[in-house]
């Protein structure tokens, strides 16, 4: 196991997993003196009707100050101003965040303005701006992907000035995480697939990258394991309890993996490709990860021939080559791809020529890989990634990403 | 009777003094290489006018600062960091990180790796800075020591290599 010379951890947040983990809330909320949530969520979160199942859990002992169910599919620095505004229109003391990642990101925006007593979140931007602990934060995620529960940043979008902030700090991280099998059981297949995947991204990242740690490495190994044992489970029988409890822990452990040891390339190319033309995180991740595995083999095949224990069984493990074991990942995380892609009739893409809309349309035309490296050099996500990547490396990768062949490793600059 | 040692801030003179050299240096180099190297220069040429970094060590300095001035020249405007709007703040914690990291015993992105620095700004700024500052690495050390703080020596023509190491240490001593 690796041990870096100095390495920070943190991830103090209480995990509540169960089938019926919501009923604990009342209690948590009393322990923190709050008795007055605001619920955040978005529309698609309450049409579900996971709102309603989070409220028949707490009625009897909570009083919801007010329901916000318009979170945007984007978190937006509007939205979060104005959420603060209900929270105190209400006389609420606490927010319950029901959703996914911009569900919690927003929660966590509108947590700084309301316990700063401020009105816009902008003025907490940068380094430190946070001094002190926030009101109590409880999140309920219903994807099993982002990990947002778990980590010390909310990602606010400022859409009048096309900016992406980013907000860290230790103070951001939930006091509480409720880990139900209810709120992920009618997750549609396909983005079951992808979300899963972001998760994998997660963990293999963190393992694999500059700023791993032990505590990071035991966390994204938990994660991996519990993807690869439950993932095409829950795809054939998307009311397994038992599996969606499963990757919903797994989604935790990957978010504390990977707020504390960060990611790298695969998240790089893969914000870059979500916002040049609009491809979902999670697919993004599944595509290119075993790229960015490959990408960074000639740095770090000692850590990425380790996760084949997690991914494939320790008899796996035992039975390749030592030489082959990194190359092993690789071709199982493809193989995880193709297996995905057949059981959502295709929906799942393998490469991103694959990607397609809701209308069939091509979402990544080749054209546009240009503009993607291009965008990819502002995101500091590589700063942690093991191997430099300039310009024509992630044109390179974006290339072969697209085609879907493998990379050819020869033509790493670095090799 | 006083049994606890007093401790003060600003103590470690000697160490100070090393990484405000290097610091200096540092600042005076990447004006240079904003003249001397294409790449530089375009990393540069993308940032907003007047733009202003500043690298330095927690909690009372030593800084550098450089920035462009009115007329797009990229100028290393000094250690006063007071009285300057700041678009991109790159601090070390502590100066026994500094000396970690100017003695090139810890490579830049192992050290951003284990947390050592804040960085205070928009993220596609740190980028920039962050290739900057490698490129003036390469320029600066011997290939030996280079090698251990960049994650890839790149493979550069002889021309930009020596001939510009040279013009580059010229123009960062003269200070032009
Ligand atoms: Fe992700």
């Amino acid at each position: 196991m690796y041990l870096p010379e100095y390495y920070e951890f943190c991830c103090r947040v209480k995990v509540i997993s169960g089938h019926n983990a919501l009923e604990k809330i009342p209690e948590s909320l009393a322990k923190m003196h709050a008795a007055r949530p605001l619920i955040i969520t978005d529309k698609g979160v309450s049409e579900a009707g996971l709102v309603d199942i989070v409220l028949d859990a707490i009625r009897d002992e909570v009083a919801v100050g007010a329901t916000a169910d318009d979170v945007p599919q984007d978190s937006s620095l509007k939205v979060v101003n104005r959420l603060a505004d209900v929270y105190r229109d209400n006389d609420c003391d606490s927010i319950i965040a029901v959703g996914g990642g911009s569900v919690m990101d927003t929660a966590k925006g509108v947590n700084i303005v309301v316990s700063e007593n401020a009105h816009d979140l902008m003025k907490f931007s940068g380094a430190g701006a946070l001094k002190r602990a926030l009101k109590p934060l409880v999140v309920i995620p219903t994807t099993s992907g982002t990990g947002s529960e778990a980590t010390l940043v909310a990602v606010v979008k400022d859409h009048e000035r096309h900016l992406k902030m980013a907000f860290v700090s230790y103070f951001l991280l939930p006091d509480v995480a409720i880990l139900d099998s209810r709120m992920t059981l009618t997750l549609p297949p396909f983005i079951t697939a992808a979300t899963a995947m972001d998760a994998m991204a997660h963990a293999v990242e963190a393992y694999t990258g500059l700023a791993k740690n032990p505590l990071s490495d035991a966390s994204a190994l938990a994660a991996i394991s519990l993807i690869s044992s439950n993932l095409m489970g829950v795809m054939e029988n998307p009311s397994d309890r038992e599996g969606r409890l499963a990757l919903a822990n797994a989604a935790t452990l990957a978010g504390a993996a990977f707020s504390n040891s960060m990611v790298g390339v695969v998240h790089t190319l893969g914000h870059a490709t979500g916002s040049v033309c609009g491809v979902p995180h999670g697919m993004c991740m599944a595509i290119l990860l075993p790229y960015g595995l490959e990408y960074n083999m000639h740095k770090n095949a000692h850590f990425t021939e380790e996760l084949l224990v997690p991914l494939a069984g320790a008899e796996v493990y035992a039975a390749t080559p030592k030489h082959l074991r990194a190359e092993q990942v690789v071709a199982h995380i493809r193989k995880m791809n193709q297996d995905l892609h057949d059981a959502t009739a295709g929906r799942h893409a393998r490469f991103l020529g694959e990607v397609k809309d809701g209308g069939g349309r091509q979402v990544v035309p080749r054209e546009k890989l240009e503009d993607i490296a291009e965008a990819a050099l502002d995101d500091g996500s590589i700063f942690y990634n093991p191997e430099e990547c300039d310009y024509e490396d992630f044109l390179m990768i974006l290339r072969t990403a697209w085609e879907g062949t493998p990379l050819d490793r020869g033509l790493i600059k670095g090799v | 009777m006083n049994e606890f040692r007093e401790v003060t801030p600003g103590g470690k003179p000697f160490k100070k003094a090393y990484v405000a050299l290097m610091l200096w240096f540092v600042g005076r180099a990447i004006q240079a290489a904003a003249k001397v190297d294409g790449d530089v220069k375009k990393e540069f040429e993308k940032l907003p006018e007047g733009f202003t970094f500043c690298l330095g060590v927690m909690p009372h300095g030593p800084y550098m600062i450089v920035g462009k001035d009115r007329k797009e020249r990229v100028k290393y405007m000094g250690w006063r960091r007071e009285g300057r709007s700041i678009d991109l703040d790159m601090k070390i914690k502590n100066i026994e990180a500094a000396i970690l990291m100017f003695t090139f015993q810890e490579g830049t992105a192992v050290a951003t790796a284990r947390d050592r620095m804040v960085v205070d700004g928009e993220v596609p700024y740190a980028c920039a800075i962050v290739r900057v500052l490698d490129i003036g690495e390469v320029y600066l050390l011997p290939k030996i020591i280079a090698r251990l703080a960049v994650k890839r020596y790149p493979v550069w023509s002889f021309g930009r290599k020596y001939i510009g190491r040279v013009r580059i240490y010229f123009r960062s001593i003269v200070g032009y």
